[in-house]
């Protein structure tokens, strides 16, 4: 199997995203923040042409345009409520995470879309990440100051 | 206006629509998006068969939006018959120069083949098994309209171009040098797909003598086919896509009392 790749938020589960996705380009036209590019073939044969998001170049905003403009059914366009995106979950990096260092950091804590739930302090004021609440637009990661990021969005289906 | 000249224009205009509409995306005018595999106009979806058809075929499953925006090019062939090909694909216009150039420089005329649909019955059915094998829709890497509308696409919003612009300039070439016109007659899917749309009501280019319009035997119409068919002896479809120049031949030896026409 090939790389995983962040997906558009609404996408269905990588095969069946896969076999769906027409490669038109409507999700990555709709897009605002331009947050979408499409596949290459240095992104592997069966993703050209398929949308990908890399968080740390532009993240997923959530504003939720997209879905409802793919013909295909790729993307879930009944998926209107940004608490119900499913694109992948954040992981912590604990050995280069500023604040799990010691140092004071709540960069991705600050600016997690759903605030102090997904991504919450713990009593050493450490981020903890609720896998339950996560939608993976990887806000965090575009903005962690460690570099490489300390924490890192893991797509939908990578173990 | 003559024939010819019209669907130039119209092939034109198209590729100029093509290129305007990532263009005023970009600038957030987006009453028409997509590309050549989906297009919304407004609210009116079209999506191209061939690709729709896949994603039924590999999902074993379709959306209702997929389904109705399948229908209208659908319907749109079964009434006029596969004139997205000669009147709007961007690569048949690109073809069509190439093969002018070809004509010109190289001074070749006749085709290594002659014509006949199995070829393009073939591809069409390896696509798919591909497609089935590989687990998503093949035909959307080899789709030449699609790469091309695509590639416009990427090109105004990010920047670049992908490998597959490659396909095109590949068969351009080839057409140039080897193969006349190869891709629209014996290979390209998009096309296979629209020419299974037809019934006996749909345009035709029909040949059909009375006291006014007497065929003079001259052969300018299958002289000007660019797919070596002989619009006399009949036989055209599936491969004929209606661009009309075997009729503005035909009018143009007979001084306008051409027995071949378009019809229903």
């Amino acid at each position: 199997m090939s790389k995983r790749f962040l997906r558009p938020p609404g996408a269905r589960d990588e095969r069946h995203f896969q076999a769906s996705c027409i490669r038109c380009n409507k999700c990555l036209v709709i897009c605002p923040y331009r947050s979408v590019r499409t596949g290459t073939l240095f992104d592997g044969f069966t993703n050209m042409g398929t949308p990908i998001i890399d968080p740390r170049r532009v993240p997923c905003y959530l504003c939720m345009k997209c879905p409802p403009v793919c013909p295909s059914g790729a993307l879930d366009a009944t998926l209107t409520d940004k608490r119900d995106v499913r694109m992948g979950i954040a992981v912590i990096d604990k050995k280069t995470c500023y604040a799990w260092q010691g140092t004071l950091c709540r960069s991705c804590y600050e600016i997690c879309p759903l605030f102090d739930e997904a991504i919450a302090m713990d009593d050493a004021l450490r981020p903890v990440i609720d896998e339950k609440k996560c939608v993976g637009c990887g806000m965090c990661e575009n903005v962690c100051p460690a570099d490489p990021s300390a924490i890192i969005v893991k797509p939908k289906g990578e173990k | 206006m003559k024939l010819p000249l019209m669907r130039r224009i119209a092939q034109t205009a198209f590729l100029c629509l093509l290129v305007a509409i990532p263009i005023l995306n970009e600038r957030e005018i987006s009453f028409i998006t997509g590309t050549l595999y989906s297009m919304s106009i407004g609210p009116v979806d079209i999506t191209d068969p061939l690709s729709g058809m896949q994603v039924i075929m590999l999902t074993l499953s379709a959306t209702r939006a997929l389904v109705v925006s399948m229908l209208i090019p659908i319907l749109i062939t079964f009434v006029l018959g596969r004139t997205f090909c000669s009147w709007l694909c961007p690569q048949n216009l690109f073809s069509e120069i190439s093969d002018i150039l070809s004509r010109k420089v190289l001074r070749q005329r006749r085709a290594l083949v002659p014509p006949t649909p199995i070829p393009r019955w073939g591809i069409l059915a390896l696509v798919i098994v591909g497609s089935l094998v590989l687990g998503f829709p093949l035909a959307s890497l080899i789709s030449a309209p699609g790469i091309i509308s695509l590639q416009i696409s990427t090109a105004v919003f990010e920047g670049t171009v992908g490998l597959e612009t490659g396909l095109v300039a590949f068969i351009l070439l080839a057409e140039f040098f080897v193969l006349r016109r190869f891709w629209c007659k014996y290979v390209c899917g998009v096309g296979t797909v629209l020419g299974f749309f037809r019934c006996g009501k749909t345009l035709k280019v029909t040949f059909r003598e009375d006291h006014e319009r007497k065929c003079i035997r001259c052969g300018a119409c299958s002289r000007a086919c660019q797919f070596d068919l002989d619009p006399v002896k009949g036989k055209l479809y599936p491969l004929c896509h209606n661009c009309g120049d075997c009729i503005a031949a035909c009018a143009k030896s007979t001084n306008g009392k051409n027995p071949l026409q378009l019809r229903f």
